[in-house]
């Protein structure tokens, strides 16, 4: 009697840990940041009802909207160069015909692990106007880190940096599950070496590449570290991100409520992407 | 050499550009263990690719003028907490999903797919209120406590839970093992692999985490290394150089271990990383 009780009884206690910390940490803050979104609550004083107050002042705040632009750019960036050069990239590392592969492979790999901080000191270091590497190699006194325009250089090359080896390494585990006799039966029906990376290798690498995709586009909308090592944010807001100005508002300023409708926007955001990313996945049928 | 001239152009081309890659790929590694070992003054000189000599100071300077190695413990207490609460509560949750059929199995399973669409920054308001109401602004605990289930990390467990032999349970239930005895003497060991992936991750991800502990901590001596360092540049008087040298000395100290820990165990890493990715 006793055991049939325990047994029952066993799995709730298994995950219990797990789920009171979802509830302290994850969902409890989540609803509690959702509605302080519709107050005015400057950490000091006690919060007060503004029903949409926040979120129009957001449509309206210009800073918010060059903070998107950013951000946009930066997740562009991620996508549109960053996933197709790791691909190619994963090709090279699986090909017989590179030298010194475990090598080559740890290069690209080691970023990943690499501390956000240490790595965006770094660069700001090898893009200084007066003593860097980068303007020592072109000839020129550029002032990257100081230019509106030119400063997000810097953080989209930080960026490239680090998560191309992330997107390698994903591509290179889909490559490597390919069924070999797909290859072999195009071989047999006569197809060139690009004939078979159309027919074959893209088709296959398709569910991989759409989750890798998701990971990048949800990973590259929260991105603060590299900007706000980098520039801060600055030169007046041009490399800011969304997160950033999150901080920015809460942490700075200490306006909770309008951080959190900031962080309610990025969560709508996040969740409509990954919404039409799953949507496409399943018509495609991966 | 006659290997090498069996290459065709195509072969060639690959192995010139990924090469080529990998040297600016390396670039920044070498520039900032080079920079730590530069003095102050050829820092601020054109830049060079080697330091004129090799030149300590900056590691004395970081240990001497910040509590370097007080940020050092700091964080080795946090990111080993953080891994090992995590190993402990994933592996439970994971092997009761895989193991147990039990009322609301289906829905909770659901919460836990659900939560991974939440992005952390939208939190930290919240976790800051939170915990600075508990009084535990500055405590390294609160840097730990955000990252002790990740959700990712059930469902790793949960993959390698599943392929413990039922067979290899019920013979031990009717020898009349405990489930928390099952658990540890039977099923833990078969999920080393899985224990092993997401401790290397847990651990380097916390070791390197910035924002919330950026926000949770303000006094220097409960800094962890990512938030020290950033304080080293951006405290600087208006005037003052900023201490290149000693950051690049912390950069470098700080990366050594996460790389080498790759390094040595890359396997680990990349399959925990593509475990949910690549279906087998």
């Amino acid at each position: 009697m006793m055991r049939t009780t325990m047994y029952k009884k066993t799995p709730y206690f298994f995950i219990l840990p797990a789920y009171v910390v979802f509830l302290v940490f994850m969902f409890g803050p989540m609803i509690f940041s959702l509605i302080v979104s519709f107050f005015n609550w400057t950490g000091i004083k006690s919060p007060e009802f503004n029903g949409l107050d926040n979120l129009k002042g957001i449509a309206t705040d210009s800073v918010f909207w060059l903070s998107v632009r950013n951000t946009l750019l930066y997740s562009a960036v991620s996508l549109f160069v960053v996933v197709p050069l790791s691909l190619l990239l994963a090709l090279a590392l699986d090909s017989p015909h590179l030298r010194g592969r475990l090598v080559v492979r740890a290069i690209y790999f080691a970023p990943i692990v690499t501390s956000t901080v240490a790595i965006s000191q770094t660069f700001m270091m090898l893009f200084n106007t007066n003593f860097g590497l980068i303007n020592r190699m072109l000839g020129v006194p550029i002032d990257w880190l100081g230019s509106r325009t030119l400063a997000l250089v810097p953080v989209i090359v930080v960026i490239i940096w680090r998560w191309l080896g992330l997107t390698s390494i994903y591509f290179l585990a889909g490559l490597q599950g390919i069924d070999r006799e797909l290859y072999d039966a195009a071989k047999v029906d006569g197809a060139t070496t690009m004939q078979r990376f159309f027919s074959v290798t893209l088709p296959q690498l398709r569910p991989i590449t759409f989750f890798v995709s998701m990971i990048i586009l949800i990973g590259s909308m929260q991105i603060f570290d590299e900007p706000q090592i980098l520039t801060g944010g600055g030169p007046s807001n041009a490399t800011r991100s969304v997160v950033q100005y999150l901080y920015l508002r809460g942490f700075t300023q200490f306006r909770f409520g309008y951080a959190s409708a900031i962080g309610l926007v990025l969560f709508i955001a996040i969740a409509s992407f990954s919404a039409v990313q799953m949507r496409l996945r399943k018509e495609s049928d991966l | 050499m006659r290997k090498l001239s069996r290459l065709s152009a195509g072969a060639w081309v690959m192995n010139i550009v990924v090469w080529v890659g990998g040297a600016f790929m390396l670039l920044p590694f070498i520039w900032m263990v080079s920079s730590s070992f530069k003095t102050t003054e050829e820092i601020f000189q054109p830049a060079t690719f080697l330091p004129k000599s090799l030149d300590g100071g900056n590691y004395a300077r970081l240990f001497s003028s910040w509590p370097f190695s007080r940020w050092i413990i700091n964080s080795l207490i946090v990111a080993l907490f953080t891994t090992l609460l995590a190993l402990m509560i994933t592996s439970l949750a994971g092997y009761a999903f895989a193991k147990f059929r039990f009322k609301g199995r289906g829905k909770l399973f659901a919460v836990l797919l659900s939560s991974t669409m939440i992005p952390f920054p939208i939190l930290v308001v919240p976790l800051f209120v939170i915990t600075s109401r508990l009084g535990m602004t500055n405590s390294l605990i609160s840097l730990m406590l955000p990252f002790i289930a990740p959700p990712i990390g059930i469902f790793l467990m949960n993959q390698y839970a599943s392929y413990v032999p039922n067979a290899l349970l019920d013979s031990a239930k009717i020898d009349g093992a405990g489930d928390l005895r099952i658990f540890f003497q039977i099923a833990l060991p078969i999920m080393v692999p899985a224990l092993a992936s997401l401790g290397i991750i847990t651990f380097i991800n916390s070791w390197n985490n910035f924002l919330w502990p950026l926000i949770a901590i303000r006094q220097e001596l409960s800094m962890t290394l990512p938030i020290g360092m950033a304080n080293m540049l951006t405290g600087v008087s208006a005037g003052s150089a900023p201490p290149y040298g000693p950051a690049m000395a912390a950069s470098t100290l700080v990366c050594i271990p996460t790389v080498a820990i790759f390094l040595a165990v890359q396997k680990y890493y990349i399959q925990g990383l593509t475990a949910g990715a690549v279906k087998q």
